[in-house]
């Protein structure tokens, strides 16, 4: 609060002081009062307005001052109103009263949002989980039935799958509450899991795999990193490599994951761009190699949440390389 | 022969499960009322209970804490519930396995048959393999024949049992490598020819000549 902004809103209250004081000074002129009375008069009505002034500028400076403080410092600014004190002048209690009810009000109006985000990540988990009862009874009647249209059939199914467990991740990506639970876990039996339900791929596409030494323990969520290698090796497998090879490199505090492939690599310009959302690039035009521009988005988003790093380089037409770093300490653990 | 108990209310894959596991070699039995869980699966006296946790009338969970209550058999709990909070609490109230839908049902099969070696009674040596003109003993890796013995690696065993359970069928060479893949050895086309070419040369050291054929372009058969 600035003093001369101040003097600016009391302009009404100086002019109309100063009117009174030369009022009264005329008004005694025909009487022929001594000097100093007059002098008096005049001292007295100016300093009782400036004391006056000065005391209600003080008090509010140091007022809004401490309430500026307290919200530059806040990180959620919704939240001022719990912060502001009662003060004694009635211009405050009113602002406080405004505060706190319009923080109220949106605190509602942002809670109904949550509780249908709440309400439909809740319906599209159980709608996930009553699809794959369906997808299950098929894969069953395939194996019981195996021909090579069953078997093609088997193929799309496991897409559909894929594409299930996206939507899966997608839901619980987007909301706050903690869906996943930070243990120890062997990295072989992770990537495993991954490779296992790409069976069909490597083997109808004759995609050779070489893996190196992988045994080793990191902390994370098997479900999720075991969803996120997954990703990674279905783009490897999708953009045409004939030979994946995973291994690992062990640092000081991290476990770096290496897939690399020999496929199509990315070019340059669209490297920066892969984990951005809806971006499929040059590799996702080419017929046949249908992209959504969802699947590394949402592995980074993913990594992001259970502290683990993600990265990637490439070379256009020799293969792609990339990197997950998991932690090797506990600091984000809460359970052996 | 084994008994498996299933419990599971999608009548389908019920059906299906019970089929594929009557085909695997055991004797798979599915209930199809739900209302007296705990104590039909008691009665039923399986050596091993497939148990789903989405059910009519009781939940899973309940189920298996309360047949703990009372006995050991091996359990395998399935769902389409995909998280590991209910993995934890599954393996807490006392399952032996954990297996997500959609399930992939070679996987399924050999953690059947390490749940039940594991408690099978001794004395029963299960993985000795009696095909007529040769002995698989699976446990020892070798193959006997008379006084003749051959050891294999791990990647010719699991080939030629794949070929036993298949026997007198053509066996496509997809087949074969994607069963190794299921038991997570990873291997390519070449590695199978050279695998195969191994296969063959030790069979013959114990006096097994082209016992298995090879298909032009359809695959392998063991005759």
């Amino acid at each position: 609060m600035n003093f001369f902004s101040y003097l600016k809103d009391k302009l009404l209250l100086i002019v109309l002081s100063m009117f009174s004081a030369i009022s009264i000074e005329i008004l005694l002129i025909p009487y022929d009062i001594n000097i100093i009375v007059r002098l008096y008069i005049l001292f007295s009505i100016f300093f009782a307005f400036i004391v006056g002034i000065l005391v209600e500028y003080f008090i509010k400076r140091n007022y809004y001052n401490d309430l500026n403080i307290k919200l530059n410092e806040l990180k959620d600014k919704y939240l001022i109103s719990e912060l502001i004190d009662i003060p004694d002048f009635c211009e405050g209690k009113i602002l406080k009263g405004v505060v706190e009810e319009a923080g109220k009000s949106m605190l509602e109006n942002v809670n109904v949002y949550k509780h249908l985000q709440d309400d439909y990540k809740e319906y599209i988990e159980l709608w996930i989980h009553e699809i794959k009862i369906p997808i299950s009874a098929s894969k069953m009647i395939i194996e019981n039935n195996k021909t090579s249209v069953t078997k093609s059939i088997d193929e799309e199914l496991d897409k559909i799958e894929n594409y299930t467990e996206q939507a899966l991740y997608y839901a619980r990506s987007n909301t706050a509450e903690k869906d996943y639970l930070i243990k120890k876990y062997n990295l072989k039996e992770i990537i495993n899991q991954a490779i296992l339900k790409n069976t069909n791929s490597f083997v109808n596409s004759k995609i050779s795999l070489e893996m190196n030494d992988l045994d080793i323990e990191v902390y994370t969520d098997s479900k999720w990193s075991v969803f996120i290698v997954n990703q990674i090796i279905q783009n490897s497998i999708k953009y045409s490599s004939r030979k994946i090879t995973i291994f690992k490199k062990e640092l000081k505090e991290n476990v770096v994951l290496y897939i690399k492939d020999d496929g199509l690599g990315i070019s340059k310009g669209d490297l920066d761009r892969v984990f951005e959302k809806g971006f499929t690039g040059e590799n996702g035009r080419i017929i046949g190699k249908k992209s959504t521009g969802i699947g590394l988005y949402l592995c980074k988003k993913l990594c992001d949440k259970l502290r683990i790093g993600l990265q990637i380089s490439s070379k256009k037409g020799e293969g792609t390389e990339v990197r997950i770093i998991f932690p090797k300490g506990s600091y984000t653990s809460f359970s052996k | 022969m084994n008994k498996i108990l299933i419990i599971e209310d999608d009548e389908k894959i019920r059906k299906e499960l019970e089929n594929f596991l009557n085909r695997n070699g055991y004797n798979a039995k599915a209930l199809n009322r739900f209302n007296n869980l705990v104590e039909d699966i008691i009665n039923e006296k399986a050596d091993l209970v497939l148990l789903d946790i989405n059910l009519p009338y009781v939940d899973g969970e309940f189920v298996l804490k309360e047949i703990r209550k009372i006995s050991n058999v091996p359990i395998i709990m399935v769902t389409s519930r995909d998280n590991e909070m209910d993995e934890l609490i599954s393996l807490n109230y006392g399952a032996d396995q954990y297996v997500t839908k959609p399930y992939n049902i070679q996987i399924l099969l050999a953690k059947i048959s390490v749940l039940l070696k594991r408690n099978q009674s001794a004395g029963i040596n299960q993985d000795k393999i009696d095909c007529k003109d040769f002995i698989l003993n699976r446990s020892k890796s070798i193959i006997e024949k008379d006084d003749l013995k051959v050891e294999l690696t791990k990647n010719e065993i699991s080939i030629l049992y794949f070929l036993i359970l298949h026997r007198a069928t053509i066996v496509p060479r997809e087949d074969i490598i994607k069963y190794l893949w299921d038991s997570e050895y990873f291997i390519d086309d070449n590695t199978l020819t050279v695998n195969m070419k191994r296969l063959r040369g030790k069979l013959e050291e114990i006096g097994l000549n082209d016992i298995i054929e090879t298909k032009r372009g359809q695959g392998y058969m063991l005759k």
